[in-house]
């Protein structure tokens, strides 16, 4: 569906942001790309939805060069960027000019999720708090049908109900021809939710996993259930829950915060495990 | 290449909707400003002329024109909006029409109307205040449309410029035309002083005026076509590969 292939860029005057990023997104899924701040992860989809040029590599979705910026590309891809804004207009109106560039968008699932996530039909868009014009636009991103959404910091701005809102949402609204791709750095905010992991560190794709690989492959919990398997990464504290190889050890759930911080401390301890797989990831 | 005209009719709604206040606004303060100066031509001499109302007209439609087309390519710069308006679904040559459909035929089809509108109402006045004749054909004049065909070539300088700058872009668009008038003067001026110098010819001499006569009457439609290519069209095609290579 969507294809990246050694993908590298950086800013004028300034070091590589991502170096030879190769990944294909396939449809269905809901990506969780993770990453420090500034690591690229807005720079990364920027690239995919072309609206920004790599300086070497492409973005290809379904055939077309994502850098051509052709309309019938940009018809099957939504991008809900982190810092944006709205229009001094009815939520109406707004609907009735930005709609009919989306063939497929369906009216009905715009209002119904706006109706779950509590947003006002009154009013003017420019005068919604940040976190309303958020859900604003994750609505229509949702509505839109395309088959790609790309959510830059989705849940940045929402509060707590809303958060578990969006992830309803999600589940409910987004259909099986669509792959989701989520950068976040708050990934507790994903849990549930994702079915493929994307870690991005100093530019590169240093971990790309399913979720049922990473179930497969790894052990998370505390050190005195790990039956004595030597850890891959521990997390000091009370309970000392750390990331066993999973081996002869029952299936855990994911704890996506203690592999991010794993990944992040000892990368290659984890990767070795699929560095077959992170390669190249899914193209 | 990807040509829609339905989904040119989309932005230009689209565009109309967004901007609709920013539009009206314009139009009101230039209307306004055309109605003083109509009135004001009329006390000296108790009447409007044709020069004097096209000219009123002109000294509004240019400046309300340009300023216009900056207001329209804002969303290219903001760095709010336009990761979203570059990613809406257009192919760049369907921006780049919709965008120019707005700030020429439009733009210049309400301003007319309300010229004229405002035209009438600045006769009426001045026929109760200052006993002026009420003449209405000095609305419509032929040579309205030589002044219509010129904002269309001096308004892809402006898109250009809209297009290229993210701050203060129209003080540097106008600081580039300045400098190319410059160094077209300049040019000019070694050209002719290179050419005449053997013969003794100054600019101010007498047989200098009748030469530029001469060459104006001659080479008047070459130049004509020659800027008219570079303001017009050339500086079009410039705006589709600035629309074109635009990022965030």
């Amino acid at each position: 569906m969507l294809t990246v292939r050694n993908l590298s860029f950086a800013y004028p005057k300034a070091p590589t942001v991502l170096n030879s990023i190769d990944l294909g997104l396939q449809q269905g899924s809901i990506y969780g790309l993770f990453g420090k701040n500034g690591e690229g992860k807005s720079t990364l989809l920027k690239l995919m939805c072309g609206a920004l040029y790599p300086q070497r590599g492409q973005c290809v979705l379904d055939g077309e060069i994502m850098q051509n910026r052709k309309a019938s590309a940009l018809q099957k891809l939504f991008f809900v960027p982190e810092s944006f804004d709205l229009p001094s207009l009815h939520l109406s109106q707004f609907e009735q000019i930005q709609s009919p560039f989306y063939p497929n968008f369906n009216h009905e699932n715009f209002h119904a999720i706006l109706k779950e996530f509590k947003v006002p039909h009154q009013g003017l868009l420019s005068k919604l708090s940040y976190g309303q014009k958020k859900k604003v636009l994750l609505a229509f991103g949702l509505a839109a049908n395309t088959s790609v959404l790309l959510m830059d910091e989705p849940t940045n701005g929402l509060d707590i109900p809303s958060k578990t809102t969006f992830r309803k949402i999600l589940a409910s609204y987004l259909s099986e021809d669509t792959c989701a791709l989520i950068a976040t750095h708050q990934v507790r905010d994903l849990h549930s939710l994702i079915d493929h992991i994307l870690v991005l560190e100093q530019g590169q794709l240093i971990f790309a996993a399913s979720l049922l690989e990473v179930t497969d492959a790894l052990w998370f919990g505390p050190k005195a259930q790990a039956k004595g398997a030597s850890p891959l990464y521990i997390e000091s504290g009370f309970k000392g829950r750390g990331i066993y190889p999973r081996n002869t050890l029952p299936e855990s759930e994911v704890d996506l915060e203690l592999l991010f911080n794993g990944l992040l401390t000892h990368p290659s301890q984890i990767t070795t495990l699929f560095k077959s797989k992170t390669a190249a990831y899914g193209v | 290449m990807e040509f829609d005209m339905q989904r040119i009719a989309f932005t230009l709604r689209r565009d109309v909707v967004l901007l609709k206040n920013t539009f009206l606004t314009g139009i009101l303060v230039g209307s306004i400003i055309l109605f003083l100066l109509s009135l004001f031509n009329m006390i000296w001499d108790q009447k409007l002329s044709p020069d004097e109302f096209l000219g009123s007209f002109n000294l509004c439609l240019f400046p309300l024109g340009v300023l216009f087309t900056f207001t329209v390519f804002r969303e290219f710069h903001d760095p709010k909006l336009n990761a979203s308006f570059l990613t809406l679904p257009l192919a760049a040559g369907e921006r780049l029409v919709a965008k120019w459909l707005l700030c020429v035929p439009l733009f210049i089809f309400s301003f007319s109307v309300v010229g004229i509108l405002i035209g009438f109402f600045a006769l009426l006045c001045g026929a109760f205040l200052f006993q002026a004749p009420f003449d209405s054909t000095i609305l419509f004049q032929a040579r309205y449309w030589k002044t219509i065909f010129l904002f269309g070539l001096v308004q892809p300088v402006f898109m250009v410029g809209a297009l290229s700058f993210s701050k203060n872009r129209l003080g540097k668009t106008v600081l580039i035309l300045g400098l190319l008038f410059v160094g077209f003067l300049f040019f000019n001026f070694i050209g002719f002083g290179v050419l005449n110098h053997d013969f003794g010819i100054f600019y101010g001499n007498e047989i200098t005026s009748e030469a530029f006569d001469e060459a104006s009457s001659d080479f008047s439609t070459i130049g004509k076509w020659f800027y008219g290519l570079i303001f017009g069209p050339v500086m079009l095609w410039v705006s589709y590969l600035k629309i074109k290579e635009k990022q965030v």
